[in-house]
């Protein structure tokens, strides 16, 4: 699947971090980095971080 | 980079009874540098460096020590605020995020909205005709204890039970928590023996509801035990009653000060979700978030030893001239989001249970109650940490 932060809402809050590691994590400074394919197996993680995101920036996409 | 001496930084007496956390001397101090010292330690004034130190990962929660700090080491309610996710950090805290998250899901709680109307809609009939009311005992309190009981299944009718043990709970807040604690401790057996109660009968009877998908819930094989279900599920009781209870009185105190914007939103009822928003930008109820620095560091020039207090004024960054410009409250403007549901790693995890049920509540309020007034005999909980009215007596004129 393809993922996609819209970083202009993003507010470095990390849940999506705790939710789907595999994807997401939080750098030294405290900054989002993600990876924007990951496999399809993770689906259920990466929607629960798309979920949990407090600004709702997360978008899920097809491969 | 320029070093900051600290003597150039303002200091707040917080501790003071007379002690105002959104008064002219906060907003001065805060024009006059982005930091201020307190007994406490720090606190922060300027919407960039809340928003930064918010999620700063030198940066925990603060408020771990609390218990110890009033001389209460041991017992039930030591090992309750122990097993508060506020309370945990690094991967014990994640893990009970993880297996919290799935009940706190947007999708489920959505179904909950039409439940929260009429529930706003029940409780504004049994006063509307009487042209006043006191509006926390006869909406914010029990709204706000109802909907509790509606998240987690509890019946209704038992919502002065939830507002009576968590205001019990409540005292373990205050600085005469060891002399509080046999009553605290009581409430806390009474919570626990509902919550046994529920976790029973979910396991054995699944719905589809929240408490089931609680007590269901699982990932990578792990499980929340029963007891740290309990532990979780007095929390979300405590965390959640007073915190919408007291951000619905402000909410009021805020419209009534800005009659304009409560006509707007009477007259566009999804307007909602942005009152809300605004609101708590410029009145939230919880007044500061607390951080300690969990090894030393350098921030915009200022030496953040180990072990030092740091709190976040919401009020303060949420008035940000450097942000917002000018003072002003309109429901209808984009803004940048506000920090009074906290951030990061901590970030609210019920604020989409509180954003959903405010917002649907404001706009029927606004409907309902027009031209609403403040009537003399307010009270008022001290202008710091968390705050809100304990009575708020208003008048209005009644509308269907
Ligand atoms: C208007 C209502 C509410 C406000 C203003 C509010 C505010 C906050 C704030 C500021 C924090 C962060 C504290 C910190 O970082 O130190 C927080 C955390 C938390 N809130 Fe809320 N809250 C509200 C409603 C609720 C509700 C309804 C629930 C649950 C039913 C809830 C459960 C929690 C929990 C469990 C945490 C801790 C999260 C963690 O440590 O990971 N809150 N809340
Ligand atoms: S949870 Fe949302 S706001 Fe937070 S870091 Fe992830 S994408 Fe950004």
């Amino acid at each position: 699947m393809k993922i996609t932060v819209d970083l202009d809402k993003c507010q470095d809050h990390g849940q999506c971090a705790i939710a789907a590691p595999v994807a997401f994590r939080m750098n030294d400074e405290g900054n989002l980095e993600y990876e924007t394919t990951v496999e399809d197996s993770y689906l259920d993680e990466v929607e629960e971080a798309a979920d949990v995101c407090p600004v709702q920036a997360i978008l899920i996409g097809q491969a | 980079m320029t070093i900051t001496p600290t003597a150039a930084a303002p200091r707040l007496a917080v501790t003071d009874p007379s002690f105002s956390i959104t008064s002219d001397e906060v907003h001065a101090a805060r024009e006059q540098s982005w930091y201020a010292h307190t007994e406490y330690g720090l606190a922060i004034l300027r919407y960039e460096e809340v928003s930064k130190l918010m999620k700063h990962p030198k940066l925990r929660q603060g408020s771990a020590a609390w218990p110890a700090h009033n001389g209460v080491t041991e017992g039930p309610f030591a090992e309750w605020f122990d097993s508060w996710i506020l309370n945990k950090e690094g991967e014990e805290h994640h893990r009970l995020r993880r297996l919290l998250n799935p009940a706190f899901s947007p999708k489920l709680i959505g179904g909950l909205v039409p439940r929260f109307q009429a529930l706003a809609g029940e409780l504004i009939d049994a006063f509307a005709e009487r042209g006043e009311c006191d509006f926390t005992a006869e909406f914010a309190e029990p709204y706000a204890a109802r909907v509790i009981a509606i998240m987690l299944g509890l019946p209704e009718s038992e919502w002065q039970m939830i507002a009576r043990e968590s205001a019990t709970l409540g005292l373990a807040l205050g600085v005469t928590l060891k002399q509080d604690l046999p009553q605290i401790e009581e409430a806390l057996a009474k919570l626990y023996a509902y919550a046994d109660g529920l976790i029973a009968d979910r396991s054995a009877n699944p719905r589809d509801d929240f408490m089931t998908t609680l007590v269901q819930a699982q990932r990578d094989g792990d499980r929340l035990s029963s007891t740290e279900l309990r532990d979780a599920i007095v929390l979300l009781i405590f965390g959640g009653y007073d915190t919408t209870r007291n951000q619905l009185g402000l909410a009021m105190q805020t419209f009534m000060q800005h009659p304009d914007q409560w006509d707007v939103l009477a007259a566009n009822p999804a307007l909602g979700g942005q009152a809300v928003e605004e609101v708590m930008r410029v009145n939230p109820t919880v007044r500061w978030v607390t951080r300690e620095a969990v090894e030393t560091f350098e921030y915009q020039g200022l030496l953040i030893e180990a072990g030092t207090t740091v709190h976040l004024f919401s009020e303060s960054a949420g008035t940000d001239p450097r942000v917002f410009g000018e003072r002003s409250f309109d429901i209808e403007a984009e803004r940048k989001p506000h920090y009074g549901f906290g951030g990061g790693a901590h970030h609210c995890l019920g604020h989409f249970v509180a954003r959903s049920d405010m917002s649907e509540a404001l706009p029927l309020l606004a409907r309902r109650l027009r031209n609403p007034q403040p009537l003399p005999g307010a009270t008022w909980l001290a202008d710091s940490g968390n705050t809100g009215p304990i009575s708020l007596p208003i008048s209005f004129t009644a509308a269907p």
